[in-house]
């Protein structure tokens, strides 16, 4: 039988803030026809079209549950297929490594995830850098085949992030979209049918929903 | 999350009102500035200020206490303040005076016109503050009662290019009976920008309660009589809050 209503999986393995994310993704899904799920089942992401990945907390926890909750293959799987949104920790599990606890990710995209070390460093207006970065930042796309998920979002667009722990993509191609903090970092990188993001597109106004209805329309 | 010491500003002195009310006030502090750099010193990444005689002026009152704190803490921290900012002069000349946020509360509900112009002329420098019970949003000092719902204002305002709302549950402002929490995520949960708590804040209980709906978009809280009566310890509770979220 065919399918007739696409659906938008956020996975559920008990690290999200879902409900912030859901909601960003119902909102941009309205008038499309796109029906979001929210689900802890293994086997609602593997029917899915496209999978939103949050995560929130400290990595080897997010990690640790993404196992334990049965839901890593269906993710994989998403992974290997299917136009799949990770957010915050969502984006840091895709890479190798982060050295937040010493963890092993997914290894979807090659890369680290690094500490900001910023102690003693002073901010362009005067006030020390303080980690976690909490609040608006902007976001400067890459120009060189600029990521199509950016769609009609102004580059230098501001976003909001909450985050010690930083992508390094080894690849630089990995990386759609860079924030200065201290030095330039990933603020959101791509492979393939992959894009993900360190700030909260669900926390960055019209911005972030228009992401996230890119992303809902984006055919890899 | 981070932790925003109030000081809240009355004929020039530091003050602490119970539930918003002029006449029920206690004194903590004779010099705004002190109080400024104390909190700093204790680790506050943000200052949030009150101008209780502007708010009920309807106009700024205590702006050579306002200069002396911003003229302390410099470009330290970003400081926040509310009270009497109904147009576009008095927020030209608080940002050209170094603060980074003004908050507007009333005249956001009474007059969103001018909310609208204020966002696009001053684009990433606007907060709203929504007082509200039971999911009502009052105004005027929190003397008045609207029909209008907390969040389909709220949204309204963030569509507007609002950077964050502050929400505070008038039924608990200064009365230690613990910030209303669930209320609190409901909002950051309908809402695409972050949301600052306030009113209540008591314990450390509170603290470990917001930290673990941060990421539903609680960027902070607003830390009043709790700080200055000696219920809540600042630094640590900035402290705990960081170890939770780091």
């Amino acid at each position: 039988m065919n399918k007739v209503v696409n659906t938008v999986a956020v996975v559920d393995y008990g690290m999200g803030n879902l409900r912030s994310v859901a909601q960003a993704v119902i909102h941009a899904a309205l008038d499309t026809g796109v029906n979001v799920v929210i689900t802890s089942s293994p086997q609602q992401v593997l029917d899915a079209d496209r999978v939103v990945l949050p995560g929130q907390g400290a990595m080897p926890d997010c990690m640790r549950e993404l196992r334990e909750s049965g839901l890593l293959a269906s993710v994989l799987d998403a992974a290997a297929k299917k136009p799949l949104f990770g957010v915050c920790v969502g984006m840091q599990m895709l890479l190798d490594h982060s050295a937040e606890g010493n963890t092993p990710g997914l290894g979807l995209i090659p890369g680290e995830v690094l500490k900001f070390e910023l102690a003693g460093q002073i901010q362009p207006d005067g006030s020390r850098y303080k980690v976690p970065q909490m609040g608006w930042n902007q976001v400067f796309q890459k120009n060189l085949g600029r990521h199509p998920v950016w769609g009609e979002v102004p580059d230098a667009s501001w976003f909001y992030f909450v985050h010690s722990f930083y992508a390094h993509p080894s690849d630089a191609r990995h990386s759609v979209g860079e924030a200065d903090y201290g030095g330039r970092f990933a603020a959101a990188i791509a492979r393939d049918n992959i894009f993900a993001t360190q700030f909260h597109p669900e926390k960055s106004a019209m911005q972030g929903l228009a992401l996230y209805r890119n992303f809902l329309h984006w055919n890899p | 999350m981070i932790l925003i010491p109030a000081i809240d500003l009355k004929d020039g002195h530091c003050v602490r009102l119970k539930q918003g009310d002029m006449d029920q006030s206690t004194t903590f502090g004779e010099d705004p500035a002190a109080m400024a750099l104390k909190w700093v010193e204790q680790g506050a990444r943000r200052l949030h200020l009150v101008d209780l005689n502007g708010a009920f002026a309807g106009k700024p009152q205590n702006y050579a206490a306002i200069k002396s704190i911003l003229k302390a803490v410099g470009d330290d921290i970003p400081v926040q303040l509310g009270g009497g900012i109904r147009d576009l002069d008095t927020i030209e000349r608080y940002i050209d005076g170094g603060l980074r946020y003004v908050i507007i509360g009333t005249a956001a509900v009474k007059n969103p016109g001018f909310l609208k112009d204020a966002c696009t002329a001053f684009g990433g420098h606007i907060i709203v503050g929504l007082d509200a019970k039971d999911g009502k949003v009052a105004t005027d000092g929190w003397s008045k009662l609207t029909r209008h719902e907390v969040v389909d204002l709220a949204r309204k305002f963030e569509d507007w290019g609002v950077e964050s709302i502050i929400y505070t549950d008038i039924g608990r402002d200064g009365m230690l009976s613990g910030i209303n929490v669930e209320a609190t995520v409901r909002l950051a949960q309908a809402l695409t920008i972050p949301v600052i708590a306030s009113g209540g804040l008591s314990n450390m209980d509170d603290i470990d309660q917001l930290c673990a709906v941060e990421l539903e978009g609680v960027e902070g809280v607003i830390c009043g009589r709790a700080i200055y009566s000696g219920d809540l310890d600042f630094a640590l509770a900035q402290r705990r809050a960081d170890e939770l979220n780091g």
